[in-house]
């Protein structure tokens, strides 16, 4: 009896405890107890799951290696095709590199779309599907790295910085349901807002899309950049974001919802680079991905997206890890972009959904039998 | 002070653990493991430590870095969760562990749900709750039965019969 008391007192004690700090955490945010609590946990759980990480690679390698054996085939076909392709491009592309220089000394917009970034790694995740979804990466307030810095990789939008600690910060996904990033439709000035879901309801691994005028004609393949906020904080502007994969009607609403695929892949994330500096105007849609309009494209995809990872390892290796040297100018895309074709330098020019081109390639993914526009 | 200490290095171990590798396998959902140790100590020691074992470590999830949400949330949710798997415990060990580890993710969400304003309630019921339920059904047997396996050896503890009643 005696002892039941005292459990139970203690257990309310405990639970009282709770409340208060959920009280404190809500109306304090980081400033009062949650902040030095953090920044301990920071250091110390940073250097245990730095040194985890670093032990346990080779399994976590070897899991993700057996995952992907059933698509190896058809990647080192895909790439094999790809191989053959760019080198007869090679030849071309040495042609338009004198023009392109040209065309970009008249234009004086060398420096436009380039974003200094710091390479870092995801060393853990917090995946709770449906509540949230962040990652913490290997780089923090030593390398420069503050709050509400923009974080991307070579594919696209991956999140924000919301906090730092020495060597490590914390990241939330574009794919959490509490994350929010304005957005604009390639090609034009519709602008709206996207949200993660978070691995919730049918399209869970999709993010949703939120267009302000709901006049706009959506359509399936349209594709997404960031939007940008003053000061380039938490987004910096015209970062891929996605690229339309379905639209809901929603009749008598005030906005069109949209589901979007994210260019970046959640599911793998590994080396991720940090936006320290944004570019001085916005690149609007220069740094967008090719068409997709070429059969096959989704080994082409896959194909450029593992060619864009081992850039960026490649980069990585190269520069020393020190503060100030770890930058690397991720414009390169938006240049080897318009060195391919200077007549289409301008970038929102470009205006339109895919031709008809996208419309095929997606007809063998189950489910989207039923789009409607 | 050894079983204390064996408490808080299998907590710091989980959690570790859960972040680094855990949660990056290329699968959708995995089970909780920090939430299975604790129901198993709870199971073991009792209430009383359930209910602080589970507060510290619900605290250390709260705080753990890649953490975005609420300072709190998980300290309540785990308190609770090892009061009630020690209390469920003394009678049925097994399914103690089991029920909470099944009940759990489901009680969280209801939480956040009550404290922070993401509304992701009922679709992640219907959705994602049973494959977490299911992933943290198949683990927990297993957790239950590894540190009970530590527990042995280090106290000397009068041991649990891994069975449907105490005996």
């Amino acid at each position: 009896m005696r002892n039941s008391r005292r459990t139970r007192l203690i257990l309310g004690i405990l639970l009282a405890a709770a409340l208060v700090l959920i009280t404190v955490g809500h109306r304090g945010g980081d400033s009062s107890v949650a902040g030095p609590l953090r920044q301990i946990a920071s250091s110390v759980f940073g250097t245990a799951e730095q040194a985890s990480t670093k032990v346990t690679a080779p399994v976590s390698r070897f899991f993700s290696m057996l995952t992907g054996a059933p698509g190896a085939q058809q990647r080192i076909d895909g790439l094999r095709k790809e191989n053959a392709q760019l080198r007869s491009r090679l030849a071309a592309a040495e042609l338009d590199k004198g023009r392109s220089k040209e065309l970009d000394r008249m234009l004086g917009l060398s420096g436009l779309g380039r974003y200094r970034v710091v390479p870092a790694q995801v060393i853990a995740r917090r995946h709770t599907a449906g509540l949230e979804d962040n990652v913490e990466i290997d780089v923090g307030s030593r390398d420069g790295v503050r709050r509400d810095m923009t974080v991307l990789n070579g594919d696209g939008l991956v999140g924000r910085v919301v906090r730092t600690g020495p060597s490590t910060s914390t990241v939330i996904l574009l794919t959490d349901p509490g994350s929010a990033a304005g957005a604009r439709l390639e090609g034009g000035n519709e602008l709206g807002v996207v949200n993660g879901l978070g691995g919730n309801g049918k399209y869970g691994d999709l993010i949703r899309l939120r267009l302000l005028d709901s006049t706009v004609p959506l359509k399936k393949g349209r594709r997404i950049v960031s939007f940008g906020s003053q000061n380039g904080t938490p987004y910096v502007p015209g970062v891929p974001i996605g690229e339309i994969e379905r639209v809901v009607v929603t009749p008598g609403e005030l906005t069109r919802t949209a589901y979007a695929r994210p260019y970046a892949n959640f599911a793998s994330l590994d080396v991720v680079g940090v936006v320290v500096r944004a570019p001085d105007r916005d690149p609007r849609d220069a740094v967008l991905p090719d068409q997709p309009a070429k059969a096959n494209p989704g080994k082409k995809d896959q194909a450029k997206d593992h060619k864009g990872k081992s850039k960026d390892r490649e980069k990585r290796q190269g520069d020393a890890r020190d503060a100030s040297g770890a930058v690397q100018e991720l414009g390169q895309a938006a240049q080897h972009d318009r060195a391919a074709r200077p007549d289409r330098a301008g970038g929102p020019d470009r205006a339109g959904g895919p031709d008809g081109g996208a419309a095929p390639r997606r007809a063998d993914t189950p489910g989207q039998a039923e789009e409607r526009d | 002070m050894a079983r204390n200490l064996l408490a808080a290095f299998l907590v710091f171990v989980a959690l570790v653990v859960q972040v680094t590798i855990l949660n990056r396998l290329p699968v959708m959902v995995v089970p909780d493991l920090v939430l299975l140790v604790v129901i198993a100590l709870a199971v073991i020691r009792g209430p009383l430590d359930g209910a602080v074992i589970g507060f510290f470590a619900g605290l250390a999830i709260d705080i753990l870095p890649p953490a975005g949400d609420v300072l709190g949330q998980y300290t309540l949710v785990m308190c609770v969760v090892g009061f009630v798997a020690g209390k469920l415990g003394e009678h049925v060990p097994l399914v103690a562990g089991v029920l909470c580890a099944v009940l759990a993710p489901a009680f969280t969400v209801a939480v956040g749900g009550l404290v922070t304003d993401d509304g992701v309630g009922w679709t992640y019921i219907r959705t994602v709750w049973p494959w977490v339920a299911l992933c943290n059904l198949v683990a927990a047997p297993v957790v239950l039965w590894a540190v009970r396996r530590l527990h042995r050896e280090r106290g000397r503890q009068p041991v649990l019969v891994p069975s449907w009643r105490r005996i």
